[in-house]
């Protein structure tokens, strides 16, 4: 399974999904009005994953902001992610960002899977 | 809404003002407002600090919100919006969601920041509530456009005063508004909105509308506007159907002149041509026509000179092109009493639509209750009117739902709002309008309308006494031509100008206008006469040209095979029967109460030392069974003579339907033969078993049930023919009386009027009595086939037939060949007279005879026919009938001994002959159908020797093939050279008359009769 690799730009994060690395990060932020087709081959590329995963799967999530487009497209991907056993997210903010902290907890409701919270 | 829904949407409202710039005092006032409308008072207070907390109202200072106002949606606002929409996904509806969408879009329109950081949380609202982008922009539109023209979507109509829509997709309805209403239909939830912009207190539904606010356009609603327009919310929908305005329907009445039958003219020159989607009102003094105008349009009777026609199809002589296509609603109630509301409806749906599934029809019929607000009322008894268990107005939107149920396009109604409350009323003719702006149309008669009422009519005729048509058209402005045509104040005037209500009463206060006299008492004299406003209405009003169609007009009646509709008339019948307890308990307990008390009263000691009850002695077995198939008749006919009579309003609806008349009358047949079943076999059990007859429980049964079920049909002939319950009340003595004097037993045949009897024969006028036949079968079947009788029957039979040769014929016959000897040279006419008589009576006996020892070799067709007869062959035939009384004498010696040697036998076997005979056979009952009470055993009748003796035992002679007849009691009777026993043939005979009385009654040959009497006119004085 080839990684799928985004580079970051004005207004969308940097994705980095690899398989062999076990390592998935996304970075930034997202301010696209209509974020679907950006998100589309991230889903996709982790609804193929979901079939063959890892033993362990933890995501990366590292944004300084996000709009609320992006976060219908966030919660569907958590939404492919509870398929994946044993997976898992780490949720990355700075330190005095309360806003995306409590972002992520409200986020960690609506799914199942285990939210790990890293202020940085 | 719930608790949790409000706060979600609080939440929601919350989230969204409190984005760029804060909240603004008119968000918070439009979020107040909702709480106000949702909330009770004291929880008004609750749900505002809740916004207020979230939305920071209370932090924020003036300054505050300029520093804000470009600062993005934060992302915890973004994943609390999210988390709340998919809350409300798990708990809301669609419909509720569009609703929830439109107020989050209003809540924003109310300041009218359409930042975009609001848009965008509106807009992913509205993706998760999975409300498709197109409609997601058109909802928007509607709710943000201030300017209608920019308002292009098909989904969008406009009603203004304007006569032009301001953009090309957009609908428009021209009405009298101030501004502009806008209406929104959202197809995906089929939902309409409406908002209101202009300055006017319109109202809507009774409640002012705020300008530039929302609302929901709910089914049935009414926009009424200050000037007393109104704007239903069928008049939208058919606005935004296109399909409705293809409805090809035409209806066009010519009645040049309507004749009663006692010779009053009814109606004169009435025209009307309609379309689909009117609302047409019938008004008139009382006595005017409108009933009978209602009726002729409907079909129920021909116009007289004149015609009817639906897109061109004279409903008269076209009958199966308009089949279905008309729906009647009379005056009075046509429902089924015993009949839940539910089962009203359900059975009156089955037969509509033969191809509908049964899940389908469940629920139409629950679609029109609901649609009549009839739905929790659904499993009530309908009762009759005065053991009410519905309310009158109920009962009316029962009776148009059972039309409505199959969507008739040409609805008449005689009177739907007579009895009503206001209210009730009200809701009756706004069901009508709502029908009609689907694309029916709708003729009602109507007394006395309220203003609203009035209004709803699209048009109005308007009949004067003598059934002159003097209006015809809109009804406000009727008002205006009558207060015209008598040159009135403000007759320009139609409705009042501060409230908008008219007063139809003015319209017949003008009409009938009386003159006055001198003192000032009004007079009998009219102002104008009712063929002066008729000429006056023909001078000014021309009827206005309908486009002809020739197509068939759209009908929706599917009816069912004739099978299934006997199954489902046969189970709407028995579930009335049965729900009706009294008519039940009585019918069931009927016959089990008479057997018991017939049979008791007769059962007494009979033994001849009068110490115990003996069945053989028991004289009254005879009497008994004439009231048992008395009583059969009787039932049979009390519980149909009813049947038709009641139904027969029914009948009148259900005639538009063209309902198979065999399939109704089939499933009356099954009903109360089944009842006729039940009732007779009770009566017999009961009666047999007190009266100890035994083995004869099935055989007589089998008999009252046919004697029964001919007395069914026979009373449903005569419920079909007259038209009032004492009518058949009164005629039921009529033909049971008949049946009772002509049943043989309480007179004799053979002494009955001579015009009516034929000597050993049953006459005729007797052979079209039921009971006859029925009593016949029973008494030779008891008598013949008891245990007892069986077996020395055939015996008995051969010693009878001997013992009547011997004792009687061989010395009656010696008798007349010693007349012949004697008068053998006579010339006397009256003695040849005699002579060819005793040729013929000799003839017969002898040529019949199977004894003919000592004249084998005599050719009988020569000595009495030809004139072969001497003195010698008279002397031969002397000694020869004393052979024959020897040789008979021999016979019935022979016999006798056979009997003797049987019972002798079964006394060896250890049978009690006489205990059997004790138990099974009866001694009057015997003397009867033996008729051993007659003087004359042998007769001469019609050139004939009569055996009056022992009927039962002899056997039928027929003089040809079609020769039924015989004497009474006769043990087997023969037609079409078939012999069959007096049982079966009698049996026979009843099915057979049954049969005919079913097909006079299928025919409705007694109606024709009745209606043929009812024609004529006797002379009144006048």
């Amino acid at each position: 399974m080839s990684p799928l690799l985004l580079a970051a730009d004005e207004l969308t994060p940097s994705v980095e999904f690899n398989k062999k690395n076990e390592t998935f990060l996304i970075e930034g932020k997202s301010l696209l009005d209509n974020p679907t087709p950006f998100f589309s081959p991230i889903k996709d590329w982790l609804k193929n994953y979901s079939k063959e995963p890892n033993a362990n799967t933890v995501l990366t999530v590292k944004f300084e902001y996000f709009n609320i487009a992006t976060s219908r497209e966030m919660l569907d991907l958590l939404k492919i992610l509870e398929t994946v056993p044993a997976s898992k997210i780490i949720w990355q903010f700075l330190e005095d960002d309360e806003d995306m902290e409590e972002s992520g907890q409200e986020l960690a409701e609506l799914v199942s899977v285990p939210f790990e919270f890293q202020p940085y | 809404m719930s608790e949790e829904i409000l706060k979600a949407l609080t939440q929601l409202f919350a989230i969204i003002s409190k984005q760029d710039g804060g909240v603004s005092d008119n968000e918070r006032g439009f979020a107040l407002n909702f709480f106000q409308q949702e909330l009770e008072k004291s929880a008004v207070e609750e749900y505002l600090n809740l916004y207020d907390s979230i939305s920071g109202y209370h932090e924020q200072t003036g300054k505050h919100v300029d520093d804000r106002s470009n600062q993005p949606t934060s992302v915890k606002d973004s994943i609390r919006t999210l988390a709340i929409c998919k809350k409300i996904n798990k708990t809301l509806t669609q419909k509720q969601k569009v609703v929830v969408l439109i107020k989050i879009v209003e809540l924003v329109s109310s300041d009218k920041q359409f930042t975009n950081q609001r848009m965008e949380i509106v807009n992913a609202v509205s993706t998760v509530f999975n409300i498709l982008q197109e409609e997601y922009r058109l909802i928007e539109s509607f709710v943000v456009s201030e300017k209608v023209s920019s308002l292009d979507f098909a989904d969008i109509l406009i009603a203004d005063a304007g006569n032009e829509k301001s953009a090309p997709l957009q609908k428009h309805l021209h009405a009298h508004v101030d501004g502009h209403l806008v209406f929104l239909h959202v197809s995906s939830v089929e939902m309409y909105f409406v908002k209101y912009l202009g300055k006017d207190a319109n109202n809507l539904n009774g409640f002012i509308m705020k300008p530039g606010r929302v609302y929901l356009f709910s089914q049935g609603s009414i926009i009424k506007t200050p000037d007393g327009g109104a704007l239903y919310y069928s008049d939208l929908i058919a606005d935004f159907n296109e399909e409705i305005q293809t409805i090809k329907l035409s209806f066009k009445a010519t009645i040049e002149e309507f004749t009663f039958r006692n010779g009053v003219v009814g109606l004169r020159d009435v025209k009307i041509n309609e379309g689909p989607g009117k609302l047409i009102g019938i008004m008139g003094a009382s006595g005017a026509g409108k009933t009978t105008l209602l009726n002729i349009l409907a079909g129920l009777e021909k116009p007289g000179k004149g015609s009817i026609k639906i897109n061109g199809f004279d409903i008269h002589t076209d009958k199966n092109k308009v089949e279905g296509v008309i729906g009647y609603v009379a005056q009075d109630d046509l429902l089924i009493e015993e009949l839940t509301v539910y089962q009203n409806l359900y059975y009156n749906a089955k037969l509509c639509f033969a191809k509908v599934p049964e899940s389908e029809i469940q629920e139409r019929v629950m679609k029109v209750l609901r649609d009549l607000g009839l739905d929790h009322r659904k499993d009530l008894k309908v009762g009759s009117i005065l053991d009410k268990q519905i309310s009158g107005g109920q009962r009316k939107r029962l009776n148009i739902a059972l039309e409505l149920i199959r969507e008739p396009a040409i609805l008449f109604l005689d009177e739907p709002t007579s009895g009503l409350s206001s209210r009730d009323s009200e809701n009756v003719v706004d069901l009508l309008k709502e029908l009609s702006l689907k694309g029916k149309l709708i003729f009602v008669v109507i007394h006395q309308p309220s203003s609203d009422i009035y209004k709803m009519f699209d048009k109005m005729v308007i009949m004067d006494t003598g059934g002159y048509p003097t209006f015809y058209g809109n009804p406000v402005r009727a008002i205006t031509y009558f207060k015209k045509a008598t040159n009135q104040v403000d007759s320009n005037r139609g409705q009042c100008e501060v409230c908008g209500n008219v007063n139809p009463e003015q319209i017949f206060n003008i009409i009938e206008a009386r003159v006055v006299d001198e003192y000032g008492q009004p007079t009998n004299k009219r102002k104008v006469t009712p063929m002066q406003w008729h000429e006056m209405f023909k001078s000014q009003f021309k009827p206005s040209a309908v486009e002809d169609t020739r197509e068939e007009p759209p009908k929706t009646l599917q009816l069912p095979s004739r099978l299934k509709q006997t199954i489902i008339f046969t189970t709407r019948n028995f579930l009335s029967k049965i729900s009706n307890r009294q008519y039940l308990l009585i019918n069931l307990l009927e016959a089990p109460l008479l057997a018991i008390l017939l049979a008791f009263i007769i059962k007494y000691k009979s033994a001849p030392d009068g110490k115990e009850y003996i069945f053989r002695y028991n004289e009254n077995l005879p009497a008994f069974m004439l009231m048992a198939i008395i009583v059969a008749l009787f039932m049979g006919l009390t519980v149909s003579a009813e049947e038709i009579i009641r139904d027969r309003k029914i009948l009148k609806r259900e005639s538009f339907l063209n309902l198979s008349w065999s399939s109704y009358l089939f499933s009356k047949l099954a009903i109360l033969f089944l009842l006729s079943a039940i009732q007779t076999f009770t009566f017999i059990a009961i009666g047999n078993w007190i009266l100890e007859i035994q083995g004869m429980t099935w055989s007589f049964w089998l008999i009252l049930f046919t004697t029964s079920c001919f007395a069914n049909v026979l009373g449903l002939n005569i419920s079909a023919a007259f038209n009032s319950a004492v009518t058949v009340y009164i005629l039921i003595p009529l033909l049971l009386i008949p049946q009772m004097i002509l049943s043989g037993v309480i007179f004799d045949f053979d002494k009955l009027n001579d015009v009516l009897s034929t000597k050993g024969k049953v006459p005729v006028v007797a052979d079209m009595m039921t009971s006859r036949w029925a009593y016949e079968a029973m008494a030779v079947h008891q008598f013949r086939n008891n245990e007892y009788q069986k077996g020395y029957y055939d015996y008995e039979r051969e010693e009878s037939r001997a013992d009547f040769k011997s004792a009687y014929l061989a010395d009656e016959l010696k008798n007349r060949n010693q007349f012949l000897i004697d008068n053998l040279q006579s010339k006397n006419d009256s003695i040849q007279k005699l002579i060819s008589i005793n040729n013929h009576i000799l003839y017969i006996e002898l040529i019949n005879e199977p004894f003919k020892e000592g004249i084998a070799q005599l050719n009988l067709k020569d000595v009495f026919v030809g004139a072969g007869y001497s003195k010698e062959i008279g002397k031969q035939l002397e000694s020869y009938f004393d052979i024959y009384k020897k040789h008979y004498q021999q016979e019935y010696n022979i016999n006798a001994a056979l009997i003797e040697k049987k019972m002798s036998f079964y006394e060896q076997q250890g049978f009690d002959i006489q205990r059997e005979k004790n138990e099974f056979f009866n001694e009057s009952l015997s003397d009867l159908v033996r008729n051993i009470s007659t003087k004359e055993r042998i007769m001469e009748y019609n050139g004939q020797l009569v055996q009056n003796i022992n009927p039962v035992f002899q056997s039928p002679k027929p003089k040809n093939t079609f020769d039924y007849r015989t004497a009474f009691f006769f043990p087997e009777k023969n037609f079409l050279g078939i012999t069959m026993t007096t049982f079966s043939f009698n049996l026979i005979v009843i099915w057979i008359m049954t049969l005919l009385l079913y097909l006079t009654l299928y025919f409705e040959l007694l109606r024709r009769f009745v209606d043929i009497f009812e024609k004529v006119n006797l002379p009144v004085k006048k």
